[in-house]
């Protein structure tokens, strides 16, 4: 039995793509009616359907269509599948976000359908990374349905049925989609039913084949339901109208022996990392942002009596899930989309704003500030600033699981700057974005504890005491000319390119440039690609190097010194501030560019010598190493190169960014795909003469980092460093008042630097348990964590397996039970 | 090249208890000023929850000691290890209740008084070998039964000294071997540091020798001359349990006794032959103690666990004691033939008296193809190979072992040694249990015996390798345990895998220096997450170091969350789960 062909009914449904999600909306409801009334009209057919946020348009739109789902998914003929919000694209969003994407839809589900998914399914999203196994387990799904990358694109995976382990070891049964997911008619259903026939032979095992017409076509046509009914009745194959949860219990049952792939499985649409740097800088935004708000939310609320924003930031989150629809966050569609795009995620990063400011306000409003005599009468008031000759207090409240020292900035002038016990902090004044007043803001070196928040006091500068200023700590930050320098680097710029020629670690000496320049603005020919890239894999004909307008060094300071370079390419214009900071491992860059360049990419190379390169790519809470092969290639918050240099030591340079996804690695060199200039939703069109909108057109702001280590990437502390890249220390100008806490205070202690928090929430049942979900990010197995959180009276341990995640439910007595991203709302 | 870990002596705790009233128990414990720690931001987590501590003292050693209604902490900032910074002691090992209500430094210790009593706790340094001679003399005292080494209940719960006499277990033979396995290890580690004459030396191969004895005995004790292995073994005079099919020999013959499994298959009264003779010198073992054999009851049904242990206790007898000792290794070859002839001749499967197949001891393909079986297979194939493979080894001979052994490859035994993993995932997948969940947690220690001695015997590199995937297959398993009886075998077959030594130092380290089984409260701890399994089983989220855990020997899942040993409290186990490790981490050069 278990060579049968199981005939999964469905619609693919894209929300959004060549419309907008308005039109996507109705073209739901249009499908599922039209599911539910072959369901009516033929008692064998089964419906597989994807994707809450479909099923919650469905709910609030027409109630009673809802209700006739409801009831086919009770009898097992509307089988809901892949417990997540839409059917994502699977590299770019964090592993938090799949979490998320997990805990609002299975839950609705739960709710709803009184069942969740254990089938994930994601039969368009154009690529899978390598821990997407434990994300779908934890998210409550073993098995798992793709099409992408076929076999033409990735032929080394196995054809159909396969186990796919993950970075982490975990294992999810795969069925890749041999043909398509939404065949039609009775010529193509014969051609593949004989197909999966002879392959059902040849294999020993099941087949599923899917059928139905999606995107405005309806799903499954009485056609050819009435073809497949009348194929199975001559008995030639054997069918079953079926679902992915039947396939695969009967693929477990029955004793074969199934191939495994191990890894990640790539690639489909390379173009797509790149493509409408938007909505990429959106998601890691707003991603970032909602996780601080509920970290600091959930504080607030535990420590102050703050109402939790928990159903607000959920709803924030739902939209941040579905704009992770791969159509969306991929790039590929067009262009009116992501003015929608753009303003829901705006409505998720409000509401994250909202849910920090209120959060941090109220645990400082808690922090003893009072200075005796701050309360006398005063007759001057310098720019809002009361208190007059006494300091200023600032709270600054770290989101991280680790304690961070780095420049935080505020938009006043200083001539001092004092942590909490009094001692001098290093400060420099720097040029504000705005012409009024002094122009100036602080940058301040803040130390701020694990989870946490630490107060600094800053002595405003007026015109009463500008004179008085006198700024001479003791820095390890120097600059001279084009070279700039602190503890960690020394880089050296070279007046001709504007590239790095110089980058050298101050701990051993070593010159990770190598004779080499590093960073030079360099335009990619992208002419021969869709939007999507298909079939096209590398991008490496280059149109030419950005000219240099001119490099200065524009600060220098105690906290920190800035060159600033200006390039040019054509009509296209880059200008990069290389900052370096006091006692700073990374190099951050800060970039504005003007681009007019059509058909193009911008990239940035770092050239490394040496043997053995490796190149290693931060994904979904985890990280994996691929081949220097040229091929472009998806990553999170960092990429690296790694080589055997010429004294024999592994060295490697990490680059990081803030909202770039895509880099490649021909041989020895790494270079961070910045900017991606083709026509929207171009998919292999003939280009018609028209004037067309194009994606990364005109202004762009965005960030990234450059770090050097020995030994290999994983074990460098890089993905912390790019976390606290992505997620920086918030400086709240406070006031004077009494209160119970302390000036510098920690909430939550992980006693292991490669486990990190990803996650420090209230549970979504309302309980009042919390949930802490920690991940580890150096791949080795850990023995022992210590999560100390004496705000909810915890204090536990765990081991945690390489790369592994571990979410943790807390109940009000500080007892934890160790969960997944259900939070033990829901168990089997 | 392995570089050798060097452990060193570490705190270990002797607790004793005493009853409420003892004299012993010094008044000042009962006038000792109680008041709670102050703990607000004690930087790491605590076995009881904040607010249930009530006292606190510090000892000579500058140790803290936190008393609390949940048990007792110590805290030693201090500690050489990371791992020692924090302990916990509770019912019933360490404290004769959870209720702390003082605590009272003395000596180099504390006492502890309790609700129900008192119990005076003393961390003393102790080296790793020091340890392991430690058990060894306990398990020589108090577990010892005719050389056999597997458990003895106790008269009086807690108290090892009331050890009774008699008592098998169903997996004497087993636990037996790894026993000796250890002891011949020791005895060559000996050797080849002190020199063959030395006193240590000279007592070490003493005890080998008499735990292999013992295990040999099984495969003759029922006189049955076909090769067939017992169980275990009791005399005349000790008590037949109601726990499996049980033969008592008189006259050459044996008979069937009554119990449930004998009267389930019809088997009560049953005759059959046991004229096959015993070799004296395995024979002694008993006579010694005044029995003949006469009125021995043997125990059947056995399964491939016995098997399995046995044929790597013979395979290291044979290499180790075997050339010193060529009485004891024509015995070994003469038990290698019979019970490998056993297997063959009955189509790969170890039976019973009545013809058929014993519960657990089955390895042909025919078993393969049952639904128990299609996950078994891996592991049984890879017996079985291993059973050739050292049969070949000690009788210095292919001719038909190697043909068998060759139309086994042939069939495809080797291809399923590599698929343990992917069956049982798969099985998991379709049952709605989570692998981990996996209730034959004895199986572990049988995989480890069967690929090393693959690993160590096969020299054809196609499939040396399959066997070293297999065992790589067996580690997913395995690992997270960090079980250095299971990691040391797998580094010595798989020399390109890392395995964590400073680690497996830990679970020496934290070694109780007693097998003695009894309750620890792993249930309620405030620093210990409770992680639900799929079909229900309950883990715990860390791996609780071994005295602050239940013990078990190989065979548990040390992750379960239970409060009570395997014996519960009327148990003292064998050291094996220690020595076993220790001197396969000695002998091979993983420490010194």
């Amino acid at each position: 039995m278990s060579n049968k062909i199981h005939l999964i009914g469905n619609a693919h449904l894209d929300p959004i793509w060549l419309w907008r999600w308005q039109e996507g909306c109705g073209e739901v409801l249009q499908t599922f009616r039209s599911a539910l009334d072959r369901l009516n009209e033929y008692d064998d057919f089964v419906f597989t359907c994807s994707s809450a946020s479909y099923y919650r348009w469905v709910e609030e739109i027409d109630p009673e269509m809802f209700k006739e789902i409801q009831n086919r998914v009770r009898q097992g003929r509307w089988v809901p599948v892949n417990g997540w919000w839409v059917q994502p694209d699977c590299n770019m969003p964090s592993g938090e976000s799949f979490a998320r994407q997990a805990l609002y839809s299975q839950l609705y589900y739960l709710e709803k359908f009184g069942r969740i998914c254990t089938t994930g399914y994601n039969v368009d999203s154009f690529g899978h990374n390598g821990n997407m196994p434990q994300l779908l387990i934890k998210g409550g799904m073993r098995t798992y349905v793709m099409t992408r990358p076929n076999t033409t694109e990735n032929p080394d995976m196995p054809e159909d049925l396969f186990w796919w382990d993950g970075v982490d070891g975990s294992r999810v049964l795969t069925y890749r989609i041999p043909t398509g997911y939404g065949e039609t008619g009775a010529e193509a259903l014969d051609r593949i039913l004989k197909n999966f026939s002879e392959r059902a032979d040849k294999n020993g095992h099941g087949m599923m084949l899917f059928y139905g017409v999606g995107n405005h076509g309806g799903g499954p046509t009485k056609g050819d339901i009435e073809h497949l009914r009348a194929v199975k009745a001559e008995g030639f194959y054997e069918l079953d109208f079926s679902s992915p949860d039947e396939y695969f219990e009967a693929m477990c049952a029955a004793r074969i022996d199934i191939p495994v792939w191990n890894g990640d499985m790539q690639h489909h649409a390379s173009g797509c990392y790149s493509s409408i740097s938007l909505v990429k800088q959106l998601n890691r935004k707003a991603e970032n942002w909602l996780l601080a708000a509920e970290r600091w939310n959930t504080i607030a609320a535990k420590t102050s009596g703050m109402p939790p924003a928990t159903n607000e930031l959920a709803e924030a989150w739902r939209s941040v899930c579905f704009n992770q629809f791969h159509d969306i966050l991929c790039g590929c569609s067009i262009m009116e989309a992501y003015d929608d795009v753009r303003d829901s995620m705006g409505y998720a990063m409000t509401i994250a704003s909202r849910a920090e400011n209120n959060a941090m306000l109220k645990i400082a409003r808690s922090i003893d500030t009072w200075i005796d005599g701050v309360s006398d009468p005063v007759s001057t008031v310098v720019r809002h600033q009361s208190g007059g000759k006494f300091p200023r207090p600032v709270v600054v409240f770290n989101p991280m699981s680790f304690e961070v020292n780095v420049p935080v900035r505020t938009y006043h002038p200083s001539v001092r700057v004092t942590d909490s016990e009094g001692n001098d902090v290093l400060f420099q004044n720097v040029r504000s974005s705005r012409s009024n007043d002094s122009h100036l803001d602080t940058v301040f070196m803040a130390k701020v504890p694990a989870v946490g928040y630490a107060t600094f006091w800053l002595y405003l500068m007026t015109n009463e005491n500008r004179e008085d200023f006198k700024n001479e700590p003791h820095t390890d930050v120097k600059a001279d000319g084009l070279v700039i320098e602190n503890k960690y680097l020394k880089v050296t710029f070279d007046g001709e390119t504007g590239g790095i020629k110089s980058l050298v670690s101050k701990t051993d000496g070593f010159d990770y440039a190598g004779g080499k320049t590093l960073a030079l603005p360099t335009v990619i020919d992208d002419s021969k690609a869709d939007t999507w890239a298909h079939r096209i894999f590398t991008f490496h004909d280059i149109r030419g190097i950005m000219e240099l307008e001119s490099i200065e060094l524009v600060e220098s300071g105690p906290a920190r010194a800035v060159v600033r370079t200006k390039h040019r390419f054509n009509e296209s214009h880059l200008t990069q501030d290389f900052i370096l900071g006091s006692k700073q491992k990374v190099l951050r860059v800060k970039c504005k560019a003007i681009w007019q360049e059509n058909f193009s990419m911008l990239k940035m190379p770092f050239p490394l010598d040496g043997s053995d390169p490796i190149s290693t790519y931060e994904i979904p809470a985890s990280f994996i190493k691929r081949p220097c092969n040229g091929e472009e290639e998806p990553a999170q918050n960092w990429a690296d190169l790694t080589v055997t240099a010429s004294d024999g030591t592994r060295r490697g340079i990490s680059v990081m960014s803030d909202s770039k996804y895509s880099y490649d690695c021909p041989g020895n060199e790494l270079r961070i795909t910045l900017l991606r200039n083709v026509i929207f939703a171009d998919h292999f069109s003939h280009r018609p003469k028209a004037d067309f909108n194009f994606t990364d057109e005109g202004l762009q702001r965005f960030e990234y980092g450059i770090a050097v280590h020995t030994g290999e990437a994983e074990a460098s502390g890089i993905t912390a460093e790019a976390a606290l890249f992505n997620c920086r220390p918030v400086a709240v100008p406070e006031s004077y008042h009494k209160g119970t806490e302390p000036q510098v205070k920690s909430f939550v202690t992980v006693t292991e630097p490669n486990v990190i928090v990803t996650a420090f929430k209230l549970c979504e049942d309302g309980s009042g348990d919390t949930v802490i979900r920690c991940c580890e990010t150096d791949g080795k197995d850990t023995a022992r964590v210590g999560i100390v959180c004496d705000i909810i009276n915890a204090g536990f341990w765990a081991d945690f397996g390489k790369n592994e995640i571990k979410t943790f439910r807390i109940d009000t007595e500080g007892y934890v039970r160790e969960t997944d991203f259900l939070e033990g709302i829901y168990e089997e | 090249m392995i570089k050798p870990y060097k452990l060193t002596a570490q705190p270990c705790r002797f607790c004793t208890i005493y009853k409420k009233g003892d004299s012993a128990i010094p008044s000042g414990l009962y006038e000792a000023k109680c008041a709670a720690p102050s703990l607000d931001g004690f930087p790491l987590p605590l076995p009881s929850k904040k607010s249930d501590y009530t006292c606190f003292a510090v000892t000579a050693d500058g140790a803290e000691w936190y008393g609390a209604a949940t048990g007792l902490t110590r805290y030693d900032k201090n500690a050489q290890r990371e791992d020692n910074v924090i302990m916990y002691f509770a019912a019933d090992r360490d404290l004769p209740d959870n209720r702390v209500i003082s605590l009272l430094p003395s000596g180099n210790g504390i006492w502890v008084q309790t609700e129900t009593g008192a119990s005076y706790i003393e961390m003393r340094t102790v080296g790793a070998e020091e340890k392991a001679d430690i058990l060894l003399q306990e398990s020589i005292k108090y577990v010892d039964r005719r050389g056999m080494y597997s458990q003895k209940r106790l008269a009086v719960p807690g108290d090892v000294t009331t050890a009774v006499r008699y008592g098998h277990s169903d997996n004497d033979g087993c636990f037996t071997a790894g026993f000796a396995i250890a002891e011949m290890l020791r005895f060559a580690t000996f050797r080849r540091e002190k020199g063959a004459e030395h006193p240590d030396t000279v007592k070490a191969k003493k005890v080998a020798v008499r735990a292999t004895e013992a295990c040999l005995l099984l495969m003759h004790i029922h006189g049955r001359g076909d090769g067939f292995v017992s169980r275990s073994y009791l005399c005349p005079d000790e008590p037949v349990p109601d726990d499996g099919l049980f033969f008592r020999k008189e006259g050459g013959k044996a008979v069937c006794l009554e119990t449930s499994a004998s009267k389930k298959r019809g088997m009560v009264g049953l005759v059959i032959d046991a004229s096959a003779p015993v070799p004296d010198r395995l024979a002694k073992l008993y006579r010694d103690e005044g029995y003949g054999d006469d009125g021995i009851v043997y125990k059947a049904d056995t399964s491939s666990d016995e098997i399995t242990l046995h044929y790597l206790n013979m395979l290291f007898a044979h290499d180790i004691l075997g050339p010193e000792d060529p009485e004891l290794d024509e015995i070994i070859k003469f038990s290698v033939r019979g019970v490998m002839n056993h297997i063959t001749d009955h189509g790969y499967e170890l039976h019973d008296c009545t013809g058929e197949p014993t519960t657990w001891a089955k390895w042909s393909r025919s078993y393969f193809e049952t639904d128990f079986g299609y996950v078994d297979a891996c592991l049984n194939a890879a017996e079985l190979l291993m059973y050739l493979k050292t049969t070949m080894h000690i009788l210095g001979e292919g001719g038909k072992w190697q043909e068998t052994y060759d139309a086994l490859i042939a069939d495809g035994y080797d291809d399923l040694t590599t698929k343990h993993w992917n069956r049982l995932y798969q099985a998991g997948l379709s049952m709605s249990f989570d692998p981990f969940e996996d209730i034959m947690y004895g199986d572990h220690m049988l995989s480890v015996s069967a690929y090393w001695g693959l690993c160590m015997l096969e020299k054809d590199e196609e499939l040396l390798k399959k066997y070293r995937d297999g065992f790589r297959s067996w580690r997913t398993s395995l690992k997270r345990e960090f079980n250095p009886g299971y990691d040391l075998p797998f580094a010595i077959s798989c020399p390109d895998e890392e395995i964590d030594l400073d680690r497996l130092a830990t679970w020496f380290y934290r070694m109780n220096v007693s097998r003695l089984a009894s309750g620890v409260s792993t249930k309620g701890r405030h620093d210990t997450p409770v992680n639900r399994l799929r079909a229900g089983a309950k883990e715990i989220s860390w791996l609780l170091p071994n005295d602050e855990r239940f013990i078990s020997k190989y065979d548990r899942n040390p992750f379960a969350l239970k409060n009570v040993d395997s014996g519960g409290n009327t148990t003292v186990e064998s050291c094996y789960i220690y020595s076993f490790a220790y001197w396969i981490g000695r002998y091979y050069g993983f420490f010194e």
